[in-house]
């Protein structure tokens, strides 16, 4: 069966050669068929952003609700270990994506200890995987920002009265854009990650199917325009996250 | 220790420690509510420390903390509810990264004073601190002796029952420090706080306070530190100790021998146009080199070996007749002279 791809651009976007297409041409052929897959607002193009950022947009979400307290305890507090915390988020920052895949992927397949919930090859994996990927940079980068803030203003939050849980909303509000920044980063980390995705999620169309996971397949098989019109739109969601906040940051100020 | 009634807030027993050095060692001290103290002493004599814990925000090595009779850390759990009726301007004060207004509302919204009430509020803190029409500017683009006045107005905003001044004069300028002045002593008369203010100018403090606490090395003495000298004592057979600076001698009375500081008070110096006939052990020749003007009294630097402070009352200034040049005798008892 032809998708709808194939059947409005049957042609166009093949790879050449015996046409006498110059490479230059192909690419640019290529980009505008991208182009006119957006405009047109293709299936599969709508079908495979919505997979992504439904599930990093939730694995983001879950990952600053743990990340973010869990950073002011580490922050905050002195215990035995502290240090060691620290280094193990910083160095889980740099976790390659298929290791996560890997671990996830062996907890949840059948013969693993969670296989009965038969979550593998469903977005709830893929979304156990980007929140692996994701917390531990929120956490690393929250860890910093709170650190980075000056120690003035816990103490003038406490003489003007107030409570713990006012003392963290002020630190928080004070660290805003370097909290911001981690949140950025973290989602940056998981919007385009493929490994973990391709191996929990195992690419199925308009279920599981992501940008990443189909740019990787289209391209593999020579569709070349659609994964251009992909990355296009994978750039434009990293464009629009950062606008976005940069004009809440400021409106904040 | 026996608390007096009008006591707000008192300590006992009282000792802070950093890494096992005790910076603060005071047997007992009482305040009393609508008084205005200033905490004298020299860098690391301990002054900010004792405001942290009276303030509430550092918990003390040992020893109790008083307020309102309560002793503080038997009710550990409120602490938050005792510090939500103090506030502190602390040394070189931080505004958070957000408006004026958001800023000297800070304290006022996080007791649940509706918006309204919060805006008539900073109108009023504004006035007191002569900024009106700051509430929207950027807290972060201020200068300093305008953030100096924010963060005091931002501390009066919840009309604190006790209030807490760090150095507040440092790094503004003359005109500032008087305008803040000001408003301290206002602040003290209507809204009956009681003002604890840090200082090194010893002239600012005895201007604006009811008392004055001098620390010197994390205790409190008794003689004010504005004639303070290092030195040793020297004790000859069967004569009094003396106190050599190195410049002046000077009789005590004390069992210390060896390196030691003496202060004597101001107030216990006379001063004379001639040598005094008395029973006092100390009498030195000086020239008044600078008078300091304080309200009801004055205040004389003489050299006399060393530079010493005097204080006397304006009415025997101008009859002794005394200006810049005079030629004075300083005389003061053995017993006046505090040794530690």
């Amino acid at each position: 069966m032809l998708s709808s791809f194939q059947k409005n651009f049957p042609a166009k976007a093949r790879p050449y050669n015996d046409t006498g297409e110059t490479r230059v041409d192909y690419l640019l052929q290529a980009f505008i068929t991208a182009l006119k897959l957006i405009i047109s607002l293709d299936t599969d193009v709508i079908q495979c952003t919505m997979v992504s950022l439904k599930i990093s947009c939730s694995a983001v979400l879950l990952a600053t609700i743990v990340g973010i307290p869990l950073s002011f305890l580490i922050a905050l507090n002195e215990f035995t270990g502290k240090r060691a915390l620290i280094t193990f988020f910083n160095t889980m920052m740099a976790l390659p994506t298929v290791v996560v895949g890997l671990f996830v992927f062996s907890a949840i397949s059948r013969q693993g200890p969670l296989g009965v919930f038969g979550l593998l090859f469903t977005p709830t994996a893929m979304l156990i995987g980007q929140f692996i990927l994701a917390t531990p940079i929120i956490i690393a980068l929250s860890i910093s920002a709170i650190r980075g803030v000056d120690p003035r203003i816990r103490v003038t939050a406490l003489s003007l009265g107030a409570r713990s849980h006012q003392v963290v909303m002020t630190l928080i509000l004070e660290a805003r854009f370097a909290m911001m920044a981690a949140i950025i980063a973290g989602f940056g980390r998981i919007i385009g990650e493929v490994g973990s995705a391709m191996m929990l999620g195992g690419n199925i169309r308009g279920y599981t199917r992501s940008i990443t996971t189909a740019i990787a397949l289209e391209t593999s098989k020579g569709e070349f325009s659609l994964g251009l019109a992909l990355g296009i739109i994978l750039l434009t969601v990293a464009l629009s996250v950062n606008i976005v906040l940069r004009s809440l940051q400021q409106q904040n100020t | 220790m026996e608390m007096q009634d009008s006591a707000d807030i008192a300590i006992s027993n009282l000792v802070h420690q950093y890494n096992g050095k005790t910076v603060l060692d005071i047997h007992c001290l009482s305040f009393t509510r609508g008084s205005i103290y200033a905490v004298l002493g020299h860098n690391g004599s301990g002054k900010t420390t004792l405001l942290a814990i009276l303030g509430l925000l550092l918990k003390p090595t040992a020893g109790k903390v008083f307020f309102e009779g309560k002793d503080i850390y038997r009710h550990s759990s409120s602490i938050a509810a005792f510090r939500s009726k103090m506030s502190t301007v602390i040394q070189n004060p931080l505004l958070f990264d957000t408006t004026v207004e958001n800023n000297i509302a800070y304290g006022l919204k996080i007791r649940g004073i509706p918006r309204a009430a919060r805006k008539r509020r900073v109108q009023d803190c504004l006035q007191l601190v002569g900024l009106e029409g700051f509430e929207k500017r950027k807290a972060k683009e201020l200068s300093g002796g305008e953030t100096q006045r924010i963060a005091i107005a931002r501390a009066l905003a919840i009309k604190p029952q006790v209030l807490f001044l760090d150095e507040f004069a440092a790094n503004v300028d003359e005109q500032t420090i008087a305008l803040l002045e000001e408003v301290i002593k206002r602040v003290n008369r209507t809204d009956r706080s009681t003002i604890f203010l840090v200082t090194h100018d010893t002239h600012q403090a005895y201007r604006l306070a009811d008392e004055v606490i001098n620390l010197f090395q994390g205790r409190v003495v008794r003689s004010s530190l504005e004639n303070l000298f290092k030195g040793t004592i020297e004790n000859a057979d069967n004569l009094p100790p003396v106190f050599d600076t190195g410049r002046m001698k000077m009789e005590v009375v004390s069992g210390k021998r060896g390196s030691a500081y003496a202060a004597i008070d101001p107030r216990d110096i006379i001063v004379s146009d001639s040598p005094l006939r008395s029973s006092a052990r100390n009498s030195f020749y000086g020239i008044v080199s600078t008078i300091f003007d304080n309200g009801t009294s004055v205040r004389l630097r003489i050299t006399a070996g060393e530079e010493m402070t005097v204080k006397m009352t304006k009415k025997s200034l101008s009859e002794m007749n005394l200006t810049v040049g005079s030629k004075v005798y300083l005389t003061f008892k053995s017993s006046a002279v505090e040794v530690f």
